[in-house]
């Protein structure tokens, strides 16, 4: 039984990406994040090695700026027919850390026990990722970033997110199982085995899985809800000149 | 049975009309029945006002004119620059016979940056080698295509159209009046094709509908030597929070100067920011550069609800067609310019009957459906998914590392046919997609959590 009920576990299906997806595409939209012009001094990542060490192998030899100078920041641009260039915004300084060397990060430094560290890996890359998102910098072309996440191995995603995702489900739907279980047998006196073999039996439980499965919370009834409307309305804008038929032989 | 359908295609009812076309299963049957016969102009041609003469405009009037019909082409400006990316597809140079020396750059190599700066070379290894985009300026291919259309036989008339009388009849005229030279005139026609833009007149006048638009701004800007030099034959597209919260940015190379520009839909009024976050991500490559224009246009996102009315027709981007996710829409002018032109012609035997709206619709309207709708809503598809976040985003770029992708990418968009590929590679690449976003959607999902 828990051997199935294990089986029922499969990692997020794209029902549960797109969700999130188009949820937060709503999110973000209200939520303008004031990227540039932020007063506050911006506080460096709590990463001990970033300190005010001098940084080894970064080619772009840019000074770090703790405390960026905003006083000249203009809210509007300094009139089109300027310079590309004007002396606004200072660079608040780029990002930096010892182990991101040359646009990736250096595995050597992540080794724990003699393999690679994954779990930092993956923390360090979340926290260059914010930084970034906070302060986007300038692209250059010596300077490459190479680093994307298909380098980190499948099963150090697998280990690190779904298994322990995966336990809640199973452990939720066993405690769900076991409970109704007791309670059809109760109510009817249909014991378990003869319980399995009932076709309406195996419906339910059939849709109780798929249930979980896609609605984990209670937001995920108005994702689901929302991720059908917004699929089908590009179309219905389309089909629009055909539905009018009738409007335009009044007209 | 089906020698009647081919002699008199007006007569028959629709539905069995739409028996010899492949009717493709999304679209939901329609009853259009047509019951009046259209009598035949008695020693006269049709006439057709096709108004706006940019790329759909002049595509319209070069087939009309070509098929017989009296084509008058209003062009109320000749020789605007239009503010405009300039890339159009490959195909579009064999389809529309565009001479090569009008092509300022032939680009074979693009770059996608993402948020993280994580930059993909896009076209160095899956370009073939006669491959390319070009890039054209607006004012040089438009006059051409209004010079083509000129030889074919349209009359143009360098005037503002400022107002249309809608007939009450179905074979009555329209009448257009308009404005040359500081004196008003009217012109009798009995069709009309709009082709003027994204705030079409027209379509204002037939009572189209709105449509949301995005709003595009650039900045071309003109570089020393050595920066230009690294642009010869490179476009680049930035994608991110910074730069645009649900399109991208761009560089775009020209003749002697880059376009960089940015583009959005739901925050118009922060572009300006939006522009400072391009320029700021680029200042490496555009430093010591001079701004010599800003433009900004507005672009459709969706069709209108209303493209035919009675007589009078919509193409281009008075129209809506413009693809989500690229913004891409001079091809889609001038194409559907030429079809709703030779369909005009088809529907009245080369000008000599008069035609109706469900002509219009059934030649026009469900030819052009049928070929493109596919192709608007994938791109549609892809704007939603990869457009919608930073995680989506860097997903996106991700993906865009394939060979494969970038392959099929390149045949969809140069050749606009739906890309035959390998169906092991197919599947390789929706993993590795579903893959790409859901470790980027972890990764995103963290970067929240973290507070800085």
């Amino acid at each position: 039984m828990s051997i199935s009920m294990a089986s029922f576990s499969p990692p997020p299906t794209s029902f549960s990406v797109k969700p999130h997806f188009t949820h937060k595409s709503t999110l973000f939209l209200p939520l303008k994040r004031p990227f540039l012009f932020v007063s506050t001094p911006k506080v460096l990542p709590d990463n001990g090695a970033r300190g005010s060490a001098s940084v080894a192998a970064v080619e772009d030899p840019k000074p770090k700026q703790p405390d960026p100078v905003l006083e000249e920041a203009v809210e509007g641009s300094s009139g089109p027919k300027g310079a590309a260039t004007s002396s606004e915004v200072e660079v608040l300084g780029k990002f930096e850390d010892p182990r991101w060397i040359g646009g990736t990060w250096d595995l050597k430094q992540f080794q724990k026990h003699g393999s690679t560290d994954w779990d930092a890996v993956i923390d360090a890359e979340v926290r260059r990722r914010k930084w970034l998102q906070d302060n986007p910098e300038t692209t250059s072309n010596d300077n490459p970033v190479v680093f994307d996440t298909s380098i980190i191995p499948w099963w150090a995603w697998m280990k690190r997110f779904h298994l322990p995702e995966a336990e809640l489900v199973n452990g939720r739907a066993a405690m769900i199982g076991f409970f109704m279980a007791y309670l059809v047998d109760s109510l009817t006196g249909v014991g378990l085995v003869d319980q399995m073999g009932n076709f309406f039996c195996k419906t339910l439980l059939f849709v109780a899985v798929v249930g979980v499965l896609l609605i984990r919370k209670n937001e995920d009834f108005d994702n689901i809800k929302k991720l059908i409307e917004e699929t089908t309305f590009y179309d219905k804008q389309w089909q629009a000149t055909w539905q009018d038929d009738t409007n335009s032989k009044n007209n | 049975m089906a020698a009647s359908l081919l002699q008199n295609p007006l007569k028959t009812p629709f539905s069995e009309l739409s028996i010899k076309k492949q009717k493709p299963c999304f679209l939901k049957p329609r009853h259009l029945t047509i019951t009046a016969t259209h009598p035949q102009l008695q020693g006269r041609k049709l006439r057709a006002a096709v108004i706006g003469g940019g790329p759909a405009g002049s595509s319209a009037a070069e087939a009309l004119a070509s098929g017989g019909i009296e084509t008058f082409l209003f062009e109320r400006s000749p020789s605007t620059a239009k503010p405009c990316g300039g890339a159009i597809p490959l195909c579009m140079i064999d389809e529309f016979s565009i001479p090569l020396h009008l092509i300022d750059r032939h680009v074979t190599k693009m770059k996608i940056i993402s948020p993280s700066n994580l930059t993909v070379d896009f076209g160095s290894k899956s370009l073939r080698a006669h491959e390319f985009i070009p890039m054209l300026r607006r004012e040089v291919l438009d006059s051409f295509l209004r010079t083509r259309a000129q030889s074919a036989g349209a009359q143009l008339i360098p005037s503002l159209v400022t107002h249309l009388e809608i007939p009450s009849s179905p074979f009555s005229p329209y009448i257009v009046h308009h404005t040359i030279n500081n004196s008003r005139k009217t012109l009798a026609v009995d069709l009309i094709i709009g082709a003027d833009g994204a705030n079409s007149k027209v379509a204002k006048f037939i009572k189209a509908g709105n449509y949301t638009c995005a709003i595009a701004f650039q900045e071309r800007i003109r570089l020393p030597d050595e920066k230009m030099e690294y642009y010869q034959n490179l476009a680049e597209m930035y994608v991110g929070d910074d730069v645009s919260p649900d399109f991208y940015a761009w560089v775009f190379p020209k003749c002697d100067h880059v376009a960089v520009g940015t583009g959005t839909v739901c925050a118009k009024q922060d572009i300006k920011l939006y522009q400072r976050g391009i320029k700021e991500r680029v200042k490496n490559k555009i430093n010591g550069g001079k701004v010599i224009k800003v433009e900004a246009h507005p672009i459709p996102e969706h069709p209108r609800p209303i493209r035919v009315r009675g007589r009078v027709a919509l193409v281009g981007d008075a129209a809506g067609y413009v693809t989500k996710c690229s913004g891409e829409g001079i091809y889609f002018a001038a194409k559907s310019g030429r079809m709703c032109g030779e369909a005009m012609v088809r529907a009245s035997d080369g000008g000599e009957s008069m035609i109706s709206e469900d002509d219009l619709k059934r030649e026009y309207l469900l030819e052009w459906d049928e070929k493109y709708l596919s192709t608007f809503r994938f791109l549609d598809l892809l704007q939603r998914v990869f457009y919608g976040s930073n995680a989506a985003r860097e997903a996106l770029v991700e993906v865009c590392g394939s060979e494969y992708v970038q392959r099929m990418t390149f045949d969809s968009y140069l050749y606009k046919k739906l890309a035959k590929g390998d169906r092991l590679e197919d599947l390789k690449m929706v993993l590795g997609t579903i893959g790409s976003l859901m470790r980027c959607k972890i990764v995103g999902r963290h970067m929240e959590a973290l507070k800085l």
